[in-house]
């Protein structure tokens, strides 16, 4: 025992591979080395029971699942029956009910009203962070408050933005995660103190129509890969670019200019067209295009526009 | 071709290695292929360099188009020589809305109204960066473009990066940058570095900062599966201290910040030593905390329990207020706490 | 209860725990691990703690501990101070052959001298073993596992005709008369 320990000292040295002893070594050496070699094996061994393990568990839970699954589908199935059933019969007992009793079961009936109230409300504020509502959490035990703001274009959840305020003196706002360009200070001046709902709200606005703005470009790009180049954006995505080919024997480009002049709103306030055939941009059609881009998100605008075939 | 090209041309050769010179030398789009293919980059650097400016010669290249090569090197390679950060202050609505082209031409008509001798060139990055490069003279000398400015601005946020900025023409550049971006004042953020990346993400926050929430695991370390024989047991600790570790300074790739720099100017304070207690004038010192990254170093240390737990606000303004220099002062009796002192 | 005692609960059959006391997260993590994966017969079950006493929320899930490895890091000051405020809260039962100390960072020139004296007189006072190693190479960490896994064998009573009594009074630190002038 006590010769292995002394051993293992010294003998980190020329361990190593099985057949390329170091020339220094001895027995001791070589005895070393091969432990080496069979606590290596024996890890991979045991590595690989440990995956079966975890493969095994992992299928067994998805059995349960699936299991759990199909219990739930079946339980709603029949609860949808049961609840056509329900209500007929309520109705029936209704008529006769409000007749017998009413005094006999109030404090039960309200009792049973209060809990309903609770988990509807319960209900709501879940709604309410499900469709983005604002999340509040308590911080550095009450001294501070954070809020996420979740934004979403398109029935598509996006980015979550947070503020941390400190309420410790004076409420202010400690850390968030804004972009730069949202002008926070701004907003913060203008209702902060006062109300801090129109404040989220209006933050909110600026937050959601950047990202769509945003989400709009990047849909373009991926959509119409090739054939609608993006030339410009910046950072705020306020000014949006693009050039598209018109069908037609001359495949004439034509570049439309997005203003998004409101940073409130994902839709722009001034459109432009131009194009290499002037006698193109005056018709009626491409006033139509012009009222479409300002009614629509510029994707879904463009697609349209494919649809019908205008551009390629 | 003048003299000023050839020197520029020679101490571009000599300060950027070879491998980053032929790849710039490729984007620059002034040689021809078979020119390029001509050169031969395992020479010495000297003999590199005359066949470089025999070259130039003969396309009749001018100092205008060397230094482009020099913005692409800057551009391309960021991380040169120390940015510092300034912000545009009292922004206005316009700001918002302002693009390349309006931002050019008034920033240039700006700064020559300001100084006659000067050279600038501009450009707008794939990022959306503008890159503005200042070579400045003097009321009598022509733009010294040895030594140029730069400068690089996001348009629409308030800050911008400025390096090799000479004491002089700070107020010149300043006011320029003010009237093209439609904002009051230029302020120092205190914050600079050798990382330009780090340096935009730390001020425009574009790291990944963790914020409280409800729904506090985060999915990797769900997914982590524990070796059941090794069990933890100040776990609940530890999550708290890698929790606070990251809010503070934030999760995955932290930005790269090589120092921060504390100055003292306050009383010495400890019981015993009379003498040093008595002075009136403040007791000086600076304390420089530098590392290879040093946000990194900082959050180890808090979340391995080495620094105490709730992380000092000295250590936690660095990524809060996004600076990596302060100074540290005493609070007056009777008046206004200090600026400085306050900002914590 | 603060005191952590040896004898308290009933041993397992081939089973060891080992404790591994210590601040230094990353290394205690890589020891751990090693150990772990380098014992192959008997059952080894790490618990790893930053300082004595141990939360009493886990006294009914913690098995009986067969020996604590307090890990120094001599290149931070924190480490040998907190070393000796846990020592206070071990039974003395576990000096018999129960504890050892592991060292790092010993070869780290930066580090002050007084460190390394003071620990050692720590270790000659409590008739503990010392011993040290590299925590920077995989190769000093495995030589460390196997180290402490030898010991951890024995102390736990898995190894016939040996004691942990036994083992410490052959391999525990003694102190060289000219201590000063070593190292």
């Amino acid at each position: 025992m006590l010769g292995e320990l002394g051993m293992r000292g010294d003998g980190g040295g020329c361990g190593g591979l099985v057949n390329a002893p170091c020339p220094f070594s001895g027995v001791l050496a070589h005895l070393s080395a091969l432990e080496t070699e069979s606590v290596r094996l024996v890890e991979l061994q045991r590595e690989a029971w440990r995956q079966q393990a975890t493969r095994e568990e992992l299928c067994a839970t998805v059995e349960r699942l699936r299991a759990q699954r199909d219990q739930l589908r079946a339980k709603v199935l029949s609860a949808t029956s049961l609840q056509q059933v329900m209500t007929e019969v309520d109705q029936e007992n209704e008529e006769k009910r409000s007749e017998e009793e009413k005094s006999a079961g109030d404090s039960q009936l309200h009792m049973s009203l209060l809990t309903a109230r609770l988990s509807h409300v319960k209900n709501l504020l879940r709604a309410h962070h499900l469709i983005g509502g604002y999340d509040i959490t308590e911080t550095r035990r009450g001294k501070g408050v954070c809020f996420s703001i979740a934004t979403a274009f398109e029935d598509r959840t996006l980015e979550t933005y947070n503020v941390e305020m400190d309420l410790a003196r004076t409420m202010r706002i400690c850390r968030h995660n804004i972009p730069p360009f949202i002008p926070l200070e701004r907003l913060a001046q203008e209702n902060f103190q006062s109300d801090i709902m129109a404040f989220l709200d209006s933050l909110s606005m600026h937050l959601n129509a950047y990202v769509g703005r945003r989400q709009q470009v990047r849909l373009i790009q991926e959509l119409f890969h090739g054939s609608v180049k993006v030339l410009e954006s910046n950072a705020l995505c306020s000014i949006l670019v693009l050039r598209c080919r018109q069908v037609g024997e001359k495949k004439a480009a034509a570049l439309c200019t997005l203003e998004y002049g409101d940073p409130t709103r994902c839709l722009p306030t001034r459109v432009t067209i131009d194009s290499e055939e002037k006698t193109l941009t005056d018709s009626p059609q491409w006033n139509e295009i012009q009222a479409l881009f300002l009614e629509t998100p510029a994707h879904q605008a463009l697609l349209a526009i494919r649809r019908e075939e205008r551009i390629a | 071709m003048e003299d000023v090209a050839k020197e520029l041309l020679s101490r571009l050769v000599r300060r950027i290695p070879l491998v980053r010179l032929r790849h710039v030398l490729g984007r620059w789009e002034r040689l021809s292929k078979t020119q390029l293919l001509s050169l031969d980059f395992t020479q010495p650097k000297w003999a590199l360099c005359e066949n470089l400016l025999s070259l130039c010669e003969e396309n009749e290249i001018a100092v205008k188009d060397l230094t482009e090569i020099e913005m692409l090197y800057r551009s391309e390679y960021p991380d040169q020589g120390v940015w510092h950060v300034f912000q545009l202050v009292d922004t206005s609505e316009e700001s918002l809305s302002s693009d390349f082209m309006h931002f050019r031409d008034q920033f240039k008509a700006n700064l020559k109204d300001l100084i006659n001798h000067v050279s600038i060139k501009m450009k707008k990055l794939e990022d959306e960066s503008v890159w503005i490069r200042i070579a400045w003279g003097g009321n009598f000398s022509r733009p010294n473009h040895l030594k140029p400015t730069y400068v690089v601005h996001h348009l629409q946020t308030p800050y911008v990066f400025v390096s090799s900025l000479a004491n002089k023409h700070k107020p010149l550049l300043f006011q320029a940058l003010a009237l093209s971006a439609h904002c009051g004042s230029v302020k120092d953020v205190n914050l600079s570095g050798r990382c330009l990346t780090a340096l935009r993400d730390l001020s425009m926050r574009q790291y990944k900062q963790v914020f409280p929430s409800r729904h506090q695991k985060r999915l990797e370390e769900r997914d982590l599966l524990p070796n059941p024989s090794i069990e933890n047991e100040h776990i609940k600790l530890a999550e708290y201290k890698q929790q606070v570790a990251s809010e503070v300074f934030g999760d995955g790739v932290l930005p790269k910040l090589e120092t921060a720099v504390y100055k003292l100017e306050t009383k010495y304070r400890e019981h015993g030593s009379e003498n040093l207690a008595r002075r009136d004038e403040p007791f000086r010192g600076v304390v420089k905390f530098s590392s290879s990254n040093l946000l990194e170093s900082l959050k180890y240390c808090v979340s391995s329990g080495m620094a105490s737990t709730p992380v000092t606000p000295l250590l936690s303004s660095i990524t809060h207020k996004g600076r990596n220099y302060f100074v540290i002062k005493d609070k007056q009796h009777g008046s206004v706490p200090n600026t400085s002192a306050s900002k914590f | 209860m603060s005191l952590l005692r040896p004898f308290s609960k009933l041993p397992e059959l081939n089973m060891a725990n080992v404790l591994l006391v210590g601040n230094d997260d990353t290394f205690q993590h890589v020891l751990a691990d090693a150990i772990v994966k380098q014992e192959n017969n008997v059952n080894v079950n790490v618990r790893l703690a930053r300082t004595l006493p141990l939360p009493a929320e886990n006294e009914d899930s913690r098995p009986r501990i067969d020996l604590v490895v307090l890990i120094v890091n001599l290149r931070s000051e924190l480490s040998l101070s907190s070393t000796e405020t846990s020592l206070k809260h071990l039974d003395t039962g576990f000096f018999l052959g129960k504890v050892c100390f592991l060292v790092t960072g010993a070869r780290c020139t930066s580090v002050p001298h007084e460190r390394l004296a003071s620990l050692r007189k720590i270790a000659v006072s409590l008739h503990c073993p010392l011993l040290f190693t590299e925590d920077q190479t995989a190769k000093g960490i495995s030589a460390a596992a196997g180290r402490v896994l030898n010991i951890l064998r024995v102390s736990a009573g898995l190894v016939p005709l040996a004691t942990g009594l036994g083992l410490s009074t052959l391999i525990r630190c003694s102190l060289p008369p000219d201590l000063d002038c070593q190292d």
